[in-house]
């Protein structure tokens, strides 16, 4: 009856490790791709989408964690504001550990790690990611050439971000 | 067609695989006679290598039974289900003053009987059938437990297993004056009785003990605990008397 089920099955693998790479916690991420499912399933008798169906469930997890994000962030905000602490800065030990790809990618900015995920890692095409973002294929390229150049310093050692000259 | 020396975006697009056939071998060209440029890009493609290579163990992750869409889709028809008959329940809210709308404030002089709502609702679920329970007992299901989730500290339901009547069913509704939930006793001969409680509502109309008649049903009336209550019944039965003895009025 759900032809859908069985593709949505097969590209789970694909959006946990999405959701993994955005929330960097498996569990979170779980939370996250349950609800983007929820969405697709109920979206998907009006607004089935007409290319890739994973280029679709991305943008849907995307859009999900971005939202969940900017609650999150309002929420740390009012904790800030009533405890006066931060605690979600990653420690500036993290910044100078960057050595290898990995922990280079984990340093990037959200959009960043999910651009590089989806044409380095997925083979999206830039149309399909530009679909996805909503911005023109142009700023597809010229965000993914930032985000190249990012990891590829990161990866280097070569950023040592300001507050750790202070440290130092 | 890519002009050259190539742009940026030319050489990411290479690095993406998503230049023409022929610009990517223009490009490989280009490349063999500009050996910095080509080893920027082939510290990119490096880069997206090593990225595969890390990402690709986060393919392998364990099943997670809760992400199966057969699940979710399951989930998400019983959530609709709920929200469905929520929406039920408050179109057939019950109204306390027995009328609605303006009829209500032609009648708010003339006296109205006390609980009339608890009957109304009798009626509708009990008499009628008319929506599902929102809480079934099963083998030995707590209808008390079911209860106290809504009301706090309220009374007790009355024990009528000795004249053969087992609560069965609990339903919540919404009435002018507050939630209320009523819960249906059923015994062996499918006699139905209810037991029925809501908060004073904003007049804080605390009740004495008492009883009243309307069409065929008889209420038992009283407040206690910060809420009224009402057992109702079909009249001219045994089981008013019943009643009368084993709860006591």
């Amino acid at each position: 009856m759900h032809e859908l089920d069985e593709q949505l099955r097969e590209l789970i693998p694909r959006l946990r490790r999405f959701a993994v790479s955005l929330t960097r916690q498996s569990s979170s991420a779980d939370d996250l791709v349950q609800a983007s499912l929820e969405r697709a399933i109920n979206r998907w008798a009006d607004k089935r989408p007409e290319g890739d169906l994973r280029a679709w469930l991305f943008s849907i997890l995307y859009r999900q964690f971005l939202d969940a994000h900017r609650r999150s962030r309002r929420y740390t905000r009012m904790l800030e504001f009533f405890t006066g602490r931060d605690d979600t800065q990653p420690s500036v030990e993290r910044t100078v550990m960057a050595q290898s790809t990995l922990q280079a990618f984990d340093q990037l900015s959200t959009e960043q790690r999910a651009l590089l995920l989806w044409v380095s890692v997925e083979g999206l095409s830039y149309k399909e990611v530009a679909d996805i973002l909503d911005v023109p294929i142009g700023t597809v390229m010229s965000r993914l050439s930032r985000a190249r150049q990012a990891l590829r310093q990161l990866s280097d050692g070569e950023i040592t971000s300001p507050s750790l000259r202070i440290l130092k | 067609m890519i002009s050259l020396p190539p742009s940026e975006r030319d050489l990411h697009a290479y690095v993406d695989h998503q230049l023409l056939e022929s610009d990517r071998r223009l490009l490989e060209t280009w490349l063999a006679a500009h050996p910095d440029v080509a080893a920027q890009v082939q510290a990119w493609q490096q880069d997206a290598q090593h990225l595969r290579a890390s990402l690709s163990g986060a393919l392998q992750q364990p099943t997670n039974p809760d992400l199966d869409p057969a699940l979710i889709r399951q989930r998400i028809k019983r959530q609709s289900r709920r929200h469905l008959a929520t929406a039920a329940v408050l179109l057939i809210a019950v109204s306390a003053g027995g009328l609605g709308g303006w009829q209500a404030r032609q009648m708010t002089l003339s006296t109205v009987l006390p609980m009339t709502d608890a009957m109304q609702a009798y009626r509708l679920f009990a008499q009628n059938g008319i929506l599902p329970a929102d809480y079934n007992v099963q083998g030995n299901g707590d209808m008390q437990a079911w209860l106290d989730r809504y009301f706090t500290q309220a009374h007790r339901l009355p024990d009528l297993s000795q004249a053969g009547f087992k609560a069965v069913s609990g339903r919540l509704l919404t009435t002018d004056q507050g939630a209320a939930a009523m819960v249906l006793y059923e015994d062996q001969q499918g006699r139905r009785i209810s037991f029925y409680i809501r908060p004073p509502g904003p007049q804080n109309n605390l009740l004495p003990r008492g009883s009243s008649h309307s069409d065929g049903l008889q209420a038992e009336y009283w407040s206690g605990g910060g809420y009224n209550y009402a057992m109702v019944s079909p009249s001219d039965e045994p089981v008013t008397q019943m009643l009368k003895q084993t709860v006591g009025f």
